[in-house]
C-alpha cells in the first residue's frame, strides 16, 4: 500500500522489517491541548488494529515507553541530528521524546509541533512497539517557558531525562524551572567552547541544586580508556603500586598552543577518574601556564604523598581536545613503575615498565562510538552512576584554578 | 585488637589521622583493583590457560569458540589468557586456528571485526593427543609450563571437558596423576568445568562424584547446565527477590498450580545415537527442567553466594515427594513422536531417525506431576512437560494462581479466569500477567488481559549467550550457575525411580504421538484427572 496521511496522521504502510524502525503516524499541533489530543488519537485509533494472515485482526502497535526523553535543541539541525539518533533507539529504548527549539525570542508566542509515532517490529510474531516523537518548535516569550511546555506533555511515573547537547545555559531562568523536573540531564562536555572547565564546574553543582543525576558524554567516551588503565593494576604484582602513584599527567590533541583554547574536559575526566577511585584531594587545582603550549598543572594529595597532575597539549590533527595519552609513575620500596596508555588508529595501547623492565604491550580495541551509542549506554546506567557522580565532583575541584 | 591489625582493621584514630594527612594511608589492598569500580566489568578473570579436552569437537565448534571470542572481544578476558584445545584429530597450532576461525565465522553471534579475530586467534594453540595415553598428559605437563613462560599466565588453569560423558573419569584421573590438579601456593587456582550429562542414574552420578572427588575438591568443580546461564533463568531469581509484591504471594495459599514446559519442535536431528541413550528424561528433565522447577520453588538464600543458592536449591530438590511404582504409572507420562507435520512440512517419526533403533522405546516425550514437600508448596502439583517434535519451540514457566474465594461477578457476561503469571524462556522472553478486566461499556463484562512485559521490546540490548556468562563466571570462580555434587545427585534421586519403574515396566506402544501434536493423549488425561489443562502455549 502507498505510503499517505489517512485518518488525521496515520501513515499506513505494510508491515515493516523486524529491528528497523518506521514512521507510522505524523501529524501537526498549534498548541499543547492540540499535542495533547494527538497524542491520545495516536493510541486511540482503530487503525492500528490490521487483519493478520489467518483473517483474524491483530493488534500491529503498543505503546512502549521507559522514560520520557525530553531534547533542548538550540538550533533546529542541533534537534534534527538529536531525532536522528533517537530513531535509532526506538526498540531500544522506547521513550516519549519531546524535541523543544525556541525560536524567534522576540516575537509574539507560537507553538509549532509535529507529533509522531515510530515503531519497530521486534520479531514477526510480536506487536510493533511504537513510541512518540513531539517536535516542538516554540516562538516568543512561550519559548522562554521551557519547562510550562513540557509539563503536560510528560507520560506520568516514568523517569525525566533532559539532553542538552551543543551549549546548555544552564544558568538562564527556563533551564532552572526544566531541571527542577528532570530527573537526569546529559550533556556533552567536549562540545563546549573555550577549555570548557568554567561550565564543567557549574555542571557539578547541578545534582546538589536540583536532586538530579548528571551524565556527561565526555566521560562516557572514555570509558575504553579506563577499561585499559585499570587492566595494568589487575595484575597482582602491580595493584600496590596504586598506593604510591607519583605523577599523573594526560596529554590531548591541540590545533593551536595558544593557553585555554582547546577544550579539556576529556582529559580532566581522566584525572578525575584516577584521583576519585584513588582517593585524592585537590591541593592545586589545574592552572592553565602563560607559554604557548604549557598545558594545565595542578596538585593532589593522598596522605601525605603528593601527586603532580597535568594536562598536556600535543600538536596532532586530531580534533582538538582528543585524550591522546595518560601516562601514570609510581615509586614503590625503590621500584618505579611507569604506565603508559596511547591512543592508536582501532584502541589503545598500554607499555608498562617497571623498574626499567618493559611489560608486554596490551592493545585494546576500542571501536569509536556514535552519539546513539553513548545514548544508549548512559541510559542504560539507570540512576546515579558511582563512578560519573565522583568523576565529576573531582573533575570540578581540579577546574577551579 | 591483634585480629583487628591482622585483618587491616584501623582504629578512629587512624582513620582520622589519615584523613587529615598526618598518617599515611596504607596501600591500597592486594587484592582488590580500586580503579576496577563502576566500570564494565568490576572484576576481570586472572591470567590463566583454559585446557579445552575435545577441542575439535561439535560442541567446541558451535558454542565454546564463539562464546570465548564475545568475551575477548568485548574486552572481559585477562590479556594474559591462552586457550589449549586437545583432540587427536592431526592439527598444529596454524591449522587448528584455520578451523576455529571457520566455526567463529558460522556460529559468533556478532561478526568479529578482523583486529579482533586476529588477536584471539593468537591466543589459541593446539596440542594434539590421546585422551587414554598417559603420555599425553606428560606431554601436557610440559606444555602449560612453557605457555606459562612465554604468555605470563600466572599457573592457573581452566579444565574444560567438551568430550564424551565417559571420557570424564579417564581425564580427570590423569591430571590427578600428573599433578595438574594440585593447587600450590602462589603457583595459582585449577578449576574443572565438566558438561552434562553429569551420570546416567544416581549410582553413575555417584560414581562419578566420587571419581572427581578423589582428584579435585568440590570448590573446584564446576558442573554446567547451560540452561542456568541463560538471561531469563538469572532474571528468575531477579523477579523473585528483587520485588516485594510477589514474594508474598508466592506460596500454596495463593498458587494452585505450577507448569513448566519445555518444548521443542526439532526432532533428533543428528543426534540419532546421542539420545538412543539418553531419552528426554535424563537430556531435559534431570536438568533444565528441575533445576527451573527448583529456582522456582526455592526459599531466598542469605546471601547471593554460590553455597548459600544451591543450599536452597538442594532443599528444593531434597523435598520433592519420591515416587514409586504405582505413583509413577500415575503420575509420568512418556510419548514417542511418530511421522507427522510440523510448520507445514512433513517429518518422519521417531524410529525413523538417523541412528535410531527402528524398535527404539526411547522417550521423546515426558509429562509429570510432581510434589514439593515443604511448608511453602505442600499440596500445589508442579507439572512439567518437555518433547521433541511439538508444535512449537517455547520455554515457559507458569505460576496458576487460585480463584476468587467468591464470584462477586457472576452475573457477569463472562468470567475472568484465575491470575497467572507466566514466565518466557523463550523465544520472546519476557513476562506475562493475566488479570481480569472490566470491557468499556453500560453492562457489565470482564474480560482477561495481559499485562506483558517482553525483554526485546524493554532493552533489546545485547544480551549475553549462556555460555558466554557461564564460561566467564568459572574463569572468575563463581559457581552460582554451577551445579554441586549433592545437587546432582539430588536430582537423580527424583529421576531414576521413574526410570527403574519404566525398565520394570511393560514395554510402552510406542510411538503414541504425531509429530506436531501436543505429546500422547495421556499428558492431557494427566493433567485433566485433576481438573485443570495445559496451558496453550
Amino acid at each position: 500500500m502507498a505510503a499517505g496521511y489517512e485518518a488525521g496522521g496515520l501513515l499506513v504502510r505494510e508491515a515493516g522489517e523486524p529491528g528497523r524502525p518506521m514512521l507510522r503516524w505524523s501529524s501537526r499541533a498549534s498548541s499543547i491541548e492540540g499535542v495533547q489530543a494527538e497524542l491520545a488519537r495516536i493510541w486511540a485509533s482503530v487503525s492500528l488494529a490490521m487483519p493478520g494472515e489467518d483473517g483474524e485482526e491483530r493488534r500491529v502497535a503498543a505503546r512502549s515507553s521507559v522514560m520520557n526523553l525530553v531534547v533542548v535543541a538550540g538550533r533546529g539541525e542541533i534537534g534534527e541530528r538529536a531525532a536522528a539518533v533517537i530513531h535509532g533507539l526506538a526498540g531500544r529504548h522506547p521513550s516519549r521524546t519531546i524535541i523543544v527549539t525556541p525560536a524567534d525570542p522576540d516575537g509574539p508566542s507560537w507553538i509549532d509541533a509535529q507529533v509522531q509515532a515510530h515503531c519497530v517490529l521486534p520479531s514477526h510474531e510480536s506487536p510493533e512497539t511504537c513510541a512518540e516523537l513531539v517536535y516542538l518548535t516554540c516562538g516568543g516569550e512561550a519559548g522562554q517557558h521551557l519547562a510550562g511546555l513540557v509539563a503536560p506533555l510528560l507520560v506520568h511515573d516514568l523517569p525525566v531525562t533532559v539532553w542538552w547537547p551543543d551549549e546548555p545555559r544552564l544558568e538562564s531562568s527556563g533551564a532552572r524551572e526544566l531541571l527542577h523536573m528532570a530527573d537526569r540531564l546529559l550533556v556533552d562536555g567536549s562540545g563546549w567552547p573555550g577549555d570548557g572547565l568554567d561550565r564543567l564546574a557549574m555542571l557539578a553543582s547541578l545534582p546538589g541544586r536540583f536532586d538530579l543525576d548528571v551524565a556527561d558524554f565526555a566521560l562516557v567516551r572514555q570509558s575504553r580508556w579506563r577499561e585499559a588503565i585499570a587492566s595494568s593494576f589487575d595484575l597482582p604484582r602491580l595493584r600496590p603500586f596504586l598506593g604510591w602513584i607519583r605523577s599523573m599527567s594526560v596529554g590531548y590533541a591541540a590545533h593551536d598552543g595558544a593557553p585555554r583554547a582547546t577544550n579539556v574536559v576529556k582529559p580532566i575526566y581522566h584525572l578525575a577518574w584516577l584521583a576519585s577511585r584513588l582517593g585524592m584531594t585537590v591541593v592545586e587545582p589545574l592552572a592553565a601556564g602563560r607559554e604557548p603550549w604549557s598545558g594545565y598543572a595542578g596538585e593532589l594529595r593522598a596522605g601525605r604523598r603528593r601527586i603532580a597532575a597535568g594536562l598536556r597539549p600535543i600538536a596532532s590533527t586530531a580534533p582538538g581536545g582528543t585524550t591522546l595519552e595518560v601516562a601514570l609513575t609510581a615509586r614503590r620500596r625503590r621500584e618505579v613503575l611507569e604506565v603508559r596508555v596511547t591512543a592508536q588508529a582501532e584502541g589503545v595501547t598500554v607499555d608498562t615498565i617497571v623498574d626499567g623492565e618493559r611489560m608486554p604491550d596490551r592493545h585494546y580495541l576500542a571501536a569509536r562510538r556514535r552519539e546513539g551509542d553513548l545514548l544508549a549506554e548512559t541510559i542504560e546506567d539507570a540512576g546515579a552512576h558511582p563512578l560519573a557522580a565522583e568523576a565529576l565532583a573531582m573533575a570540578a575541584g581540579l577546574a577551579r584554578g | 585488637m591483634v585480629a583487628a591489625a591482622a585483618a587491616g582493621a584501623r582504629t578512629i584514630r587512624d582513620e582520622r589521622l589519615a584523613r587529615d594527612g598526618r598518617r599515611r594511608r596504607p596501600a591500597t589492598a592486594p587484592d582488590a583493583n580500586p580503579l576496577r569500580k563502576g566500570l564494565h566489568l568490576e572484576r576481570v578473570p586472572d591470567p590463566h590457560v583454559m585446557v579445552l579436552f575435545g577441542g575439535t569437537g561439535d560442541l567446541s565448534r558451535r558454542r565454546v569458540f564463539p562464546a570465548l571470542a564475545q568475551l575477548w572481544r568485548t574486552n572481559l578476558l585477562p590479556q594474559d589468557w591462552m586457550l589449549l584445545a586437545m583432540g587427536r584429530r592431526p592439527y598444529d597450532d596454524a591449522t587448528f586456528r584455520d578451523e576455529v576461525r571457520a566455526s567463529l565465522r558460522e556460529y559468533s553471534r556478532v561478526p568479529l571485526e578482523d583486529a579482533v579475530e586476529r588477536q584471539f586467534l593468537e591466543r589459541i594453540a593446539y596440542h594434539r593427543g590421546d585422551f587414554d595415553a598417559p603420555a599425553t598428559y606428560d606431554a601436557l605437563v610440559e606444555r602449560l609450563a612453557a605457555l606459562d613462560a612465554d604468555h605470563a599466565t600466572a599457573g592457573n588453569r581452566l579444565y574444560y571437558l567438551a568430550t564424551q560423558p565417559s571420557a570424564f573419569p579417564l581425564i580427570v584421573g590423569q591430571l590427578g596423576r600428573t599433578g595438574l590438579d594440585h593447587e600450590v601456593h602462589g603457583g595459582g587456582w585449577r578449576r574443572i568445568v565438566i558438561e552434562k550429562p553429569f551420570g546416567r542414574d544416581l549410582d553413575s552420578a555417584k560414581r562419578l562424584n566420587r571419581e572427581v572427588g578423589r582428584v579435585f575438591r568440590e570448590a573446584q568443580v564446576y558442573r554446567i547446565d547451560h540452561y542456568l546461564g541463560k538471561e531469563t533463568v538469572r532474571n528468575l531469581l531477579v523477579f523473585r527477590f528483587a520485588n516485594g509484591i510477589f514474594e508474598p504471594i508466592w506460596n500454596r495459599r495463593y498458587v494452585d498450580h505450577v507448569q513448566i514446559t519445555m518444548a521443542e519442535s526439532i526432532g533428533v536431528e543428528e543426534r540419532g545415537s546421542f539420545y538412543e541413550e539418553t531419552g528426554a528424561i535424563r537430556d531435559v528433565v534431570q536438568n533444565h527442567l528441575l533445576q527451573l522447577l527448583s529456582l522456582v520453588a526455592m526459599e531466598p538464600p542469605a546471601t547471593f553466594e554460590a553455597d548459600a543458592l544451591r543450599d536452597e536449591k538442594v532443599k528444593v530438590l531434597r523435598a520433592i515427594e519420591s515416587l514409586d511404582r504405582a505413583a509413577v504409572e500415575k503420575s509420568v507420562v512418556r510419548g514417542q513422536y511418530g511421522p507427522g507435520w510440523v510448520a507445514g512440512q512433513r517429518v518422519r517419526g521417531y524410529r525413523e531417525e538417523v541412528e535410531v533403533d527402528p524398535r527404539s522405546e526411547t522417550e521423546t516425550f515426558v509429562a509429570a506431576r510432581l510434589h514439593v514437600d515443604d511448608w511453602r508448596w505442600s499440596g500445589v502439583p508442579f507439572y512439567l512437560r518437555s518433547g521433541k517434535r511439538l508444535p512449537k519451540r517455547a520455554t515457559e514457566i507458569a505460576i496458576q494462581f487460585r480463584d476468587v474465594p467468591h464470584r462477586l461477578f457472576a452475573g457477569a457476561e463472562s468470567n475472568p479466569e484465575p491470575n497467572l503469571l507466566a514466565i518466557r524462556i523463550q523465544p520472546d522472553e519476557g513476562i506475562l500477567l493475566r488479570f481480569g478486566s472490566k470491557v468499556p461499556g453500560l453492562g457489565l463484562d470482564i474480560r482477561t488481559v495481559n499485562m506483558d512485559f517482553t525483554y526485546g521490546s524493554a532493552f533489546s540490548t545485547d544480551a549475553p549467550e549462556a555460555y558466554e556468562t557461564l564460561l566467564l563466571d568459572a574463569m572468575l570462580g563463581d559457581a552460582s550457575l554451577f551445579t554441586r555434587s549433592d545437587e546432582v545427585e539430588a536430582a537423580w534421586s527424583t529421576v531414576t525411580p521413574i526410570l527403574e519403574a519404566w525398565l520394570d515396566g511393560p514395554a510402552p506402544s510406542f510411538p503414541n504421538y504425531d509429530g506436531g501434536a501436543w505429546g500422547p493423549p495421556e499428558a492431557d488425561r494427566l493433567i485433566e484427572r485433576d481438573g485443570r489443562r495445559w496451558r496453550r502455549i
